[in-house]
């Protein structure tokens, strides 16, 4: 508890990010995980942080203030010094999701930036802090106009953080546990044509155990809300972009081994309803083409999806009493 | 069927040529057999997938009966500890694996015991019964042969009342070499063929004809195990759903969506019972305000998916549809290509280095001779990316990154309303 306090505030010195007081969060700390944290069984694990943060520019929140994607850039990156600040086995990594392409912001495999102590600062915090302004520099003075608002291929960026969690988990040593998770920053839209994308990366996530988190800066987005419920990840609306990376450090810093023991935001209700391949609603009960699964609401003979022919429900029944009965006579 | 004739007509292994298969591994320019080692475990992951072709129609729903030796022969240690432990163990990461690769199925265990054959478990579409099951099988006495046609016999009677449109399966594990059967065992292999059952057997031990037979009459698979990766191998083949039978029907199920009540009018949902635990007594059902309502009768389930104990309806979540979507939509395999073919970005960030598109890995001359391009986005992808997109992921990492690549619209062409919102 009290190492906690420490390192909140160490975060908050280093990057002088004024006077958010450290102090009222910490104190809803419980005392008994300096016992947790201290164990050996941590200190010999890895904890993965992967942030996918959505660069659009066609984001509403950016196209009102564009001054927003450099604070947001900001927590970000203090955000990531925070989770590596935690223990000296902690890894991160960044990608960004522009309207074009996604890319690694941090780390990257080829040329270092050049690295001197500036301030006192520890270096690798600043190894992060240039490679990413750096990088996302360079995509988007690179990337093409745009033309109109273009969605943000969220599913796609996460599906590539999974290949790269999926890299460094085969290359982990025997014997080191490595807990991954992945956090989502995105103030778009949600795009229905994703749906596949997304449930596969859900799904996959599940079964590799890594945690989805979503810090959704602008609308509800009721897909990764599932999918944080799949993953049973942490779903935030954030409110004030000021206070962003008092969200981020409050919410999204604790593992997710420590989370049950802390006051979180209690989890929205996730709507698992599914909604007709006909007309697009929401339906309590349905019909399921047993070849390809598609949902409708209505009764049809043929499945538009699959073109499939269905033998008709009505008769069947009543033929098959019908024998029961001369059977027993 | 052709594969297993031409299995039949292979020499035995002492009548082939003498293999020289130290000769496969050889050692690079600086003596190391890295590279070599490399290729060898890359050409099998590549035939693995090569393997897996792409079906229309699949037996989505299925209803699988695994029969499980019981007999004394299962007590010899050739698979460690024991047969019969070795077995329990691959089984329940079988089920775990067969309920997350089919959510809306069903399975149950029947087990061979003493030349009578008893049902463990019931068709239940949930892991921790069975899992719990197999735990209790573990300390099973083994004694005298089994009986395989009473096995079939039992699965049979459950199966042939499962609805017409679902794959019914049975897959049986032999540890022994004979079977003591009642009576002829081929009037059982014909009903099963009638009925369009498809059968599959794993041998502990060797291949035994009647097994055989029955495999090549269901049109299902048999195996005799090398040794227990190769039987953890065998088993996980049954993961993946089969192609449709013929004697399926296509029909549309109804099923329900339950949604959650958490509040009422503004106030907290009232309490209540689930249904799943009302009669257990073990676990008895908890008084709270969360679970699952059936839309129809409005009972309560603690799980999904699950079928209404009061009015019958299947009820599922959205999600658990989704799961199965990957089995009708597989990634299209990649075209294997050499480093040299991979064009270099010459953007001034990318200093020039070749790396995978996916894990940002740095793609190098020796442990990267083949890599992987996707016919669709065009994008190069390293060995362990490309079985990982594959196997687990199921969605092209290039085709989903880059907007307006032609690689979404497999997705959208055999299937144009993968645009389900929610």
């Amino acid at each position: 508890m009290f190492f906690y306090k420490i390192k909140l505030s160490l975060v908050f010195c280093i990057y002088r990010k004024g006077r958010i007081s450290a102090d009222t969060d910490a104190d809803k700390l419980p005392a008994n995980m300096e016992a947790e944290t201290s164990s050996k069984e941590a200190e010999s694990s890895i904890d993965l942080l992967v942030i996918v943060l959505d660069t659009n520019p066609s984001q509403h929140i950016v196209r009102q203030n564009p001054q927003n994607l450099t604070q947001i850039l900001e927590a970000v990156i203090a955000f990531g010094n925070a989770h590596l600040m935690q223990k000296a086995q902690n890894k991160l990594a960044v990608l960004s999701c522009s309207h074009h392409a996604t890319n690694f912001l941090y780390p990257l495999p080829r040329r270092q930036v050049e690295l001197r102590q500036v301030d006192g600062q520890y270096e690798a915090f600043s190894l992060v802090e240039k490679t990413v302004k750096q990088q996302l520099g360079s995509i988007l003075m690179n990337a093409p106009r745009l033309n109109g608002p273009s969605e943000s291929l969220l599913a796609g960026s996460m599906s590539m953080a999974l290949c790269y969690i999926s890299r460094l988990q085969r290359n982990v040593t025997s014997g080191v546990k490595m807990h991954s998770r992945i956090l989502v920053l995105t103030g778009s839209n949600e795009c229905a044509s994703q749906y596949m994308t997304f449930m596969n990366v859900f799904f996959t996530a599940q079964k590799l155990g890594i945690v989805i988190d979503t810090c959704a800066l602008d609308k509800t987005l009721s897909l990764l809300q599932q999918g944080c419920d799949i993953t049973s990840g942490q779903f935030l609306k954030v409110t004030q972009l000021e206070g962003l990376l008092q969200y981020l450090l409050w919410v999204f810093l604790p593992a997710p081994q420590m989370r049950h023991k802390l006051v979180l935001p209690p989890p929205p209700k996730v709507d698992y309803r599914a909604s007709c391949f006909c007309h697009r609603e929401l339906i309590d009960i349905g019909y399921v083409c047993s070849v390809c699964l598609s949902v409708f609401c209505k009764y049809s003979p043929i499945c538009t999806t699959c073109h499939t022919i269905f033998k008709t429900p009505g008769p069947l029944p009543i033929k098959g009493k019908k024998k029961k009965k001369t059977d027993k006579q | 069927m052709a594969d297993d004739e031409n299995e039949d007509q292979k020499e035995y292994r002492w009548e082939t040529g003498y293999e020289k298969t130290w000769e496969a591994i050889k050692d690079d320019e600086d003596g190391l057999l890295d590279g070599a080692i490399a290729e060898i475990i890359q050409k099998a992951k590549r035939q693995r997938l090569a393997q897996k072709t792409k079906q229309n129609r699949l037996g989505m729903m299925r209803h699988l009966y695994v029969i499980v030796d019981c007999s004394e022969s299962m007590s010899v240690p050739d698979l460690k500890p024991t047969r019969l432990r070795c077995t329990i163990k691959l089984l329940e990461q079988f089920i775990e694996e067969f309920f997350d690769q089919n959510p809306i199925s069903q399975l149950g265990i029947i087990a061979l015991k003493a030349k009578r054959a008893e049902k463990v478990t019931e068709l239940t579409g949930t892991s921790r019964v069975h899992l719990k099951a197999l735990e209790s099988l573990i300390n099973v006495s083994l004694t005298s042969e089994p009986s395989l046609q009473n096995g079939l016999d039992l699965a049979l009677k459950t199966l042939k009342v499962v609805p017409s449109h679902a794959s019914r399966e049975i897959v049986v594990i032999m540890g022994s070499l004979t079977t003591c059967d009642p009576v002829d065992i081929n009037l059982t292999i014909d009903e099963l063929k009638k009925e369009g059952i498809r059968c599959s057997v794993i041998s502990l031990s060797a291949e035994i004809h009647v097994a055989r037979y029955l495999t090549q009459q269901t049109l299902g698979t048999f195996g005799a195990v090398l040794d227990d990766a190769h039987f953890r191998d065998q088993l996980m083949s049954q993961v993946d759903p089969p192609p449709a039978a013929k004697t399926q029907h296509n029909s549309l199920i109804r099923m329900g969506f339950p949604h959650t009540k958490n509040e009422v009018e503004g106030k907290d949902a009232p309490l209540s019972m689930c249904m799943c635990h009302i009669e257990n007594l073990e676990e008895p059902s908890v008084l709270c305000t969360t679970g699952h309502h059936c839309p129809q009768c409005n009972s309560k389930y603690c799980e999904l998916p699950v079928e209404c104990q009061s009015c019958g309806l299947t009820l599922v979540s959205a999600p658990h549809l989704a799961r199965s979507y990957h089995h009708l939509i597989p990634v299209p395999n990649f075209e294997e290509v050499t480093l040299d073919s991979m064009p270099t970005v010459s953007s001034d960030y990318n200093g020039g280095v070749k790396e995978c598109y996916a894990c940002a890995k740095v793609l190098t001359f020796v442990a990267d001779k083949s890599i992987f391009k996707c016919g669709f986005c065009q994008q190069f992808f390293c060995i362990d990316c490309d079985a990982f997109i594959h196997e687990t992921l199921h969605a092209c990492v290039g085709c989903n990154t880059i907007p307006g690549v032609d690689g979404l619209v497999y997705q959208q062409t055999t299937k144009p309303t993968s645009e389900d919102p929610r």
